[in-house]
């Protein structure tokens, strides 16, 4: 079992190392680096105007450290067909759990070391703390963090009449009570009290794991969930094909909709409409960069640049907005319903249009905001109006008929 | 003559799958679409509702073949497919508004329908329901409503009695008996023999790609005198004379 996980590891990593590739590239990185340099000055520079013997000092360094003993997840890899392939091989999955955890260590603890290593210079400042006392509070946290990744473990393994153990609420009481001991007596007290835990959680486990049935569902549903963040985090910066999206109801735009006559030439401009709204890939794609454009434009001044701006955005949401014309391709019904193409692609061509004049309208309103000069945020107007009529009526028509006659 | 398939080869690639099968359905009239796994059912509906394109062969329903008006020949036909497939972003309220949209249907008319279907299969406390929602079985029922909510003269049912409880799969026969006293056709493939021996008025069995032998179960029993009484033993048999 352990070569189970190995093998899923390496799958796991190769992949996690392929999105990496993409999101850590030569921009993102420069980026960083300034993000970091900024953020490391700012923090020198704020850490000389403290002084010594502040109450909140150790209230910030305990909100700090408890929410930095949450980070890093149990990552156990689990999917979806365990349930039904290893469901006979529930006593060897200990092995299996076992090695996840030591795995899941790794990232965990590297960021209780650099948080605590951070944070070790506002406290020598504010708490007058030695560095040996700073070095017990680091090792207190570690073990924190060890005896909360066992508690996770401890909780794949149902235990009849209870309720699970590493709930969140419960990891954080008892952070809170390790780490604030810590820091209003001695650091010592902390890393006893933290070994304590850790060591009753292990022989809890000990005790009943060999008598227990794994949380399948749960755990599949838990680990599907830390993926789908991980996948989410990919998502702002590549494609990624394992996220379908999520579909929310979205009630309060159901007014919107009433406006779409149900109406046999109006089926895919009712179906699109919808689709687009609660579902959220093309959605979050559309409201993403409307945002980070408006944010652009209010702080982009000249003549020219904003006109380019917002007409580089608008071509950006038009473009992006491309393949949802294919979206309900795989169901039978849109190629089974007596409905011609022509009637799709109008509706088609009928939302885009509708998109992009309220993306195009919202950023005009930052131009005329930001800027003074009436000639600039007149000419955005009219290449706005321009390019979306050209992009909507013109350009999505004549590229998407291709794609039909392709597939007919 | 409501649908009328002639000498059809055809296939999801240039490897025909299906060899030169000819049946028809009439009006009224309910037929079964016989065959193991593989044998060309799913092939042959895909064809029918116009998914594939025949390499060679015709396919006309009531005079009309797709290349002559799409349109025409698709408003006659309802499609019931094996695995439910839904849009995730509709709710249940809203795939049958799409459908009564689809089909040009009269909104309050079909309303009225709507709800007794609705009734029946007991989802009428769900209208707001999404797809995600749903058990397999609720979907299959949602497939069934949205169908039977069109006036097709076609019904094309590609497996229904698996994932359905009885009571669904009685009121499902209802629906068929009613529609088909209207003048309507179904065709319908199935793996479920005795039902399908209780209540199609004919059958078309097919094997490998061909049809084996059609007609009402007395005509089968005909044919093939020494197989046995029931639909099954002569459906074995014939498997049989081929794997000998």
């Amino acid at each position: 079992m352990t070569g189970l996980f190995k093998t899923r590891l390496q799958r796991h990593l190769r992949e996690m190392a392929k999105y990496l590739r993409l999101v850590f590239n030569d921009f993102f990185v420069f980026a960083l680096l300034f993000l970091m340099g900024g953020l490391g000055y700012g923090y020198s520079n704020m850490l000389k105007t403290l002084k010594t013997g502040y109450w909140w000092a150790p209230v910030v360094a305990l909100l700090v450290l408890v929410i930095v003993a949450q980070i890093g997840r149990f990552a156990t890899l689990i999917e979806d067909a365990d349930r039904v392939f290893l469901l006979p091989k529930e006593r060897a999955m200990h092995a299996y759990l076992v090695a996840a955890r030591r795995y899941s260590q790794g990232l965990a603890q590297a960021t209780q070391v650099i948080a605590v290593f951070l944070l070790a210079p506002f406290m020598s400042v504010t708490m007058a703390w030695p560095v040996l006392s700073l070095v017990e509070l680091g090792l207190a946290q570690i073990i924190l963090k060890d005896a909360l990744l066992r508690l996770d473990l401890a909780s794949a393994y149902q235990v009849t009449g209870q309720t699970r153990m590493n709930r969140w609420e419960f990891k954080w009481l008892l952070s809170i009570v390790v780490l604030a001991a810590g820091l209003w007596t001695l650091p010592l007290v902390a890393v006893g009290l933290a070994l304590i835990l850790d060591i009753a959680v292990a022989v809890w486990y000990a005790q009943h794991w060999q008598k227990q049935q794994i949380r399948w569902r749960e755990q599949i549903k838990i680990e599907d969930n830390r993926m789908l963040g991980i996948y989410r985090f990919f998502n702002m910066f590549t494609e990624v094909p394992m996220l379908a999206g999520t579909i929310k109801r979205r009630r309060y735009l159901d007014g919107l909709f009433k406006l779409i006559k149900p109406r046999h030439d109006k089926f895919y401009l009712y179906l699109y409409s919808r689709g687009m709204v609660r579902g959220s890939e093309f959605s979050g794609l559309v409201v993403r960069l409307t945002v980070i454009g408006m944010l652009l434009l209010y702080f982009v001044r000249g003549e020219w640049l904003p006109v380019i701006l917002a007409a580089l955005f608008i071509y950006l949401i038009g473009f992006q907005l491309l393949p949802f014309f294919q979206q309900y391709e795989d169901i039978v019904f849109t190629h089974v319903y007596p409905i011609l193409p022509a009637q799709r692609l109008k509706s088609f061509v009928t939302l885009i249009t509708l998109i992009l004049s309220v993306a195009a309208l919202l950023l005009w309103l930052v131009v005329v905001v930001a800027n003074p000069h009436l000639m600039t945020a007149g000419i955005t107007l009219l290449v706005e109006v321009v390019e979306v009529w050209y992009l909507a009526r013109i350009y999505t028509p004549q590229r998407l008929a291709r794609s039909i006659e392709n597939r007919a | 003559m409501a649908l009328e398939v002639s000498h059809v080869v055809g296939g999801y690639s240039q490897i025909p799958v299906l060899k030169d099968i000819s049946f028809d359905v009439k009006d009224g009239e309910l037929v079964g679409l016989i065959g193991l796994n593989g044998a060309g059912k799913s092939t042959t509906i895909n064809h029918v509702i116009g998914l594939l394109t025949p390499h060679k062969g015709t396919i006309t329903l009531n005079g009309v073949t797709i290349d002559q008006d799409s349109q025409a020949y698709k408003q006659q036909i309802a499609y019931i497919p094996e695995t439910p497939v839904l849009y995730q972003e509709l709710t249940l309220r809203e795939h049958l508004e799409v459908t009564m949209m689809a089909y040009d249907l009269d909104h309050d008319q079909a309303w009225t329908t709507a709800h007794e279907l609705l009734k029946t299969f007991r989802l009428d406390n769900k209208l707001d329901w999404f797809p995600a929602n749903f058990s397999k079985g609720m979907k299959q029922k949602v497939m069934i409503v949205c169908a039977f909510l069109t006036q097709a003269k076609l019904f094309i049912i590609d497996e229904p009695f698996l994932g359905l409880d009885p009571l669904a799969v009685n009121d499902l026969l209802n629906l068929i008996e009613d529609r088909k006293k209207k003048g309507a056709s179904i065709l319908m493939s199935t793996h479920v023999l005795d039902t399908a021996q209780r209540y199609c008025d004919r059958f078309v069995l097919l094997h490998d790609g061909q049809v084996k032998t059609e007609g009402t179960l007395s005509e089968l029993q005909a044919a093939l005198p020494e197989a046995g009484e029931s639909l099954n033993d002569i459906y074995l048999s014939m498997t049989k004379v081929d794997r000998a």
